[in-house]
């Protein structure tokens, strides 16, 4: 077990080092004394738990099947893209492609199927039709015509023969046991996958190196340990936002807890908000969905930024109202015509919009469409941390994660605290970091040492995992189920085994 | 002038238009929310006093913000030459594969069949605790749908993940009561049938880190510095933590801690985001 992973002998190391001083980082204000800290150490225990994996040569030493599949397709299959792509252990640095899950029609009644959507240049009116639906795969009919068009057809940009590669797909942990039988039925009597691992996509994180992502890395660079010993996986995305403890890459089950807040549900609150205060935007969730990603971030002060917000009451307008310390900031809407993107830029109280041009009399054509926010920047992001703004009977993330981890012995706390890791397109809102991390701070035993990190690109970070348990492929064999098995043992069989039962 | 209009107080306000005189039995809703400006003075009760016609909107409201689309769409799969010109053919569709391509469910008619068969199932497992393990020996048995309903369960909790068997999971644990999931060592009697199967919940070892200690310091004796550390939890234990089995969609549901539910719900004006009720002073109704 490699140091660090607890935090104590890591805070040891870190202590040497001069404390940062971006405010972003204070919440990692260092102890003071460097005695507190090595007593502290001292009084642990040096303890630290590794679950050996199976042991080698227990498996594959059944009967001739055919050899494993040389290439492996990882499939992070998510509700809003799918993460996809090859990996072996030839392949030096392998890299996915990120593909709408969806289809999609634009006002002209033109359809899009997963990656044509980037052929798309007016996504005014755009509808979709997912296959995943809160996270899960539910409609393989969409699904099917996806994946056909991204990996099977002829010209896919991904194209393979789903004969003659291995296949990792992922799902939302805690899927419905008829859900998952579903997907290997198809997986193995439509496609005929040759090998194929089905798996909470959190798992799939544990095979990257975590300690790396957390700001202050460690002093001597580790060798990573995959996969990693220990791991609380904050998985933050279109669906839901999930908490998944990991031993050794393993989940523990019983302490797993869903948030049913995430990137749809903000973009969704978003546009009600934009279109009861300023333009109808219903119709235009894709636009509202790159509005919130450009310009939404986590409050650190929710009552200073709203304070800062305020309009003030009639009669007593506060000063300061127009640029809100900054906070305000100008969207300026694609036309679609000569702009095919919107951008964000800091809010000026001197450039009008359209509606103000054309009561003053000039030319419409060069106004331009504005969307002023102020508190909306920070009030959707709100919602991971406050579900009940919106009537939603949960708690914010923060205590989610307590009580995840209030279903898990008091042994296991420093360790888990000390090692979050937080993926999922959410975890790229500005300042969600912070927040999370202070108020698990405040939440957690004062002793626990509150660390959490993020990778750099935490939409592929699963993914990746994934890539790189491909690059094993003893582990890999040992975890997958081939179509073999599948005919000789049945789906039940393959159910329990990728349920950890076999 | 009296038109001859008897005026009776009932108990109850009218449906229909008109008017009647009713018992004042506190701040009336309806009254308060017509002058906004002594709301703060009229504000009664606790903050989560909702009545049901305000949870229905909220229901309806988030079930709104869960849409897809703003209005329903169907877009159907662009129909397909299914000859061989240029296309792969994955072999013959089986009837299984049909049913599940023509599915037209959504997740939440999936979760309720789920759920409403798992209420089934605590009667079927009083019905098998009786009798011996009935897990078949040999699983190569394939589930069909028309057998899924038989009680198939034995009494430890043993889970079949048969295809359209729904139960599997109730077995689960209760929430938060990890210990109680002592099947672990259970579990493997009837996969221990397939001798070459091998067990993915291998044994586990503690083992020490491979760092070195650090130098001792004079202050690690005193007292005031001393922080205790929890126990790391034993073997059994984190086996019987690995071991356990999934949860189900809505036993992983976040709860709404009891802590959260004292602290008064936030409310913000609808029109500038402001804090308000329903909406602020200023942009009052």
């Amino acid at each position: 077990m490699d140091e660090g992973w607890w935090g104590g002998n890591f805070w040891a190391h870190a202590s040497q080092l001069t404390p940062r001083r971006d405010p972003k980082f204070l919440g990692f204000q260092l102890p003071t004394t460097t005695t507190s800290i090595t007593a502290f150490y001292h009084a642990k225990q040096r303890i630290s738990i590794a679950i050996m994996a199976p042991t080698p040569g227990s498996r594959r030493t059944k009967s001739a099947g055919p050899p494993p599949p040389s290439h492996t397709l990882v499939v992070d299959n998510g509700a809003y893209t799918i993460k996809a792509g090859f990996s072996s252990p030839e392949i030096e640095s392998p890299t996915p492609s990120i593909i709408p899950n969806c289809m999609a029609r634009d006002r002209e009644k033109k359809v899009y199927i997963g990656s044509q959507l980037s052929k798309c240049r007016d996504f005014g009116e755009v509808v979709f039709r997912r296959p995943v639906d809160k996270g899960y795969l539910v409609s393989w009919e969409a699904e099917k015509e996806i994946w056909e068009h991204e990996f099977f057809d002829q010209k896919a940009p991904l194209h393979c023969d789903p004969r003659e590669v291995g296949l990792i797909l992922t799902e939302a942990p805690n899927a419905l046991p008829p859900l998952q039988a579903n997907c290997d039925q198809i997986i193995f009597e439509e496609f005929g996958f040759p090998s194929y691992y089905r798996c909470p996509a959190p798992t799939l994180n544990a095979y990257n190196d975590i300690q790396s992502m957390f700001p202050i890395p460690p002093r001597v660079p580790l060798t990573p340990q995959l996969p990693a010993e220990i791991l609380l996986l904050i998985d933050s995305g279109y669906s839901h936002t999930t908490i998944t403890p990991l031993l050794q890459g393993r989940p523990l089950q019983s302490a797993i807890r869903r948030l049913d807040v995430g990137g749809k549900l903000m973009t969704n609150y978003l546009t009600r908000l934009l279109s009861i205060r300023q333009y109808d935007m219903r119709n235009d969730t894709y636009l509202v969905n790159e509005i919130k990603e450009a310009c939404c971030y986590v409050s650190g002060d929710f009552k200073a930024d709203m304070e800062r917000t305020w309009k003030g009451p009639k009669g007593d307008r506060r000063l300061g109202y127009a640029t809100a310390g900054g906070i305000a900031k100008d969207y300026i809407l694609p036309d679609f015509h000569t702009r095919s993107k919107g951008y964000v830029r800091d809010h000026d109280p001197n450039a009008a919009g359209k509606l103000k041009n054309l009561t003053t009399g000039k030319s419409a054509e060069a106004a331009e469409d504005i969307l002023t926010l102020r508190n909306e920047r920070f009030a959707i992001p709100e919602l991971l941390f406050s579900p009940s703004d919106i009537g939603l009977r949960q708690s914010g993330l923060p205590q989610l994660v307590m009580e995840s981890l209030s279903a898990l012995p008091f042994g296991l706390w420093p360790g888990f605290l000390a090692n979050i890791i937080v993926v999922g397109g959410n975890a790229n809102i500005e300042g969600y970091l912070y927040r999370l991390e202070t108020e698990i701070r405040a939440l957690a035993p004062a002793e626990c040492i509150v660390r959490i990190g993020r990778p750099v690109d935490p939409i592929v970070s699963t993914w990746r995992g994934g890539a790189t348990l491909a690059k094993d492929v003893d582990t890999l064999a040992k975890l997958s189920v081939t179509k073999q098995e599948y005919e000789e043992h049945g789906p039940v069989w393959v159910a329990r085994r990728f349920g950890g039962k076999e | 002038m009296d038109f001859g209009v008897l005026e009776v107080a009932n108990s109850k306000a009218p449906a229909a238009p008109g008017w009647a005189y009713v018992p004042d039995t506190g701040v009336n809703a309806s009254v308060t929310a017509l002058q906004p400006r002594k709301r703060a003075r009229n504000q009664t009760g606790t903050p989560h006093d909702t009545t049901a016609k305000q949870d229905a909107k909220i229901l309806r409201e988030l079930a709104a913000l869960d849409r897809e689309n703003h209005k329903d769409v169907s877009i159907p799969v662009p129909i397909r030459h299914r000859d061989n010109a240029g296309r792969i053919s994955h072999g013959k569709v089986t009837p299984g594969v049909r049913k599940i391509l023509q599915s037209q469910k959504t997740f939440a008619n999936h979760l309720v069949d789920y759920e409403a068969l798992s209420a089934l199932k605590p009667a079927a497992t009083a019905a098998a605790s009786s009798q011996p393990s009935s897990i078949p020996s040999t699983p190569t048995v394939r589930a069909a749908p028309a057998t899924a309903a038989a009680p198939h369960l034995t009494s430890k909790g043993t889970r079949s993940h048969k295809k359209k068997d729904p139960n599997a999971v109730v077995a689960s644990t209760p929430l938060r009561r990890v210990s109680t999931v002592s099947h672990a060592t259970n579990t493997p009697q009837a996969i221990k049938a397939d001798p070459d199967i091998p067990m993915l919940d291998a044994p586990i070892t503690l083992c020490q880190g491979s760092s070195p200690d650090p130098a001792p310091h004079p202050g690690d004796k005193d007292p005031l510095l001393i922080s205790r550390i929890p126990g790391m939890p034993s073997q059994e234990e984190i086996e019987k933590l690995l071991a356990a089995p999934p949860l189900s969609y809505t036993e992983t549901t976040g709860s709404w801690t009891a802590e959260d539910r004292r602290k008064p719900v936030r409310q913000f004006c609808e029109v500038c985001g402001y804090w308000g009720r329903v909406r602020c002073m200023r942009y009052g109704a």
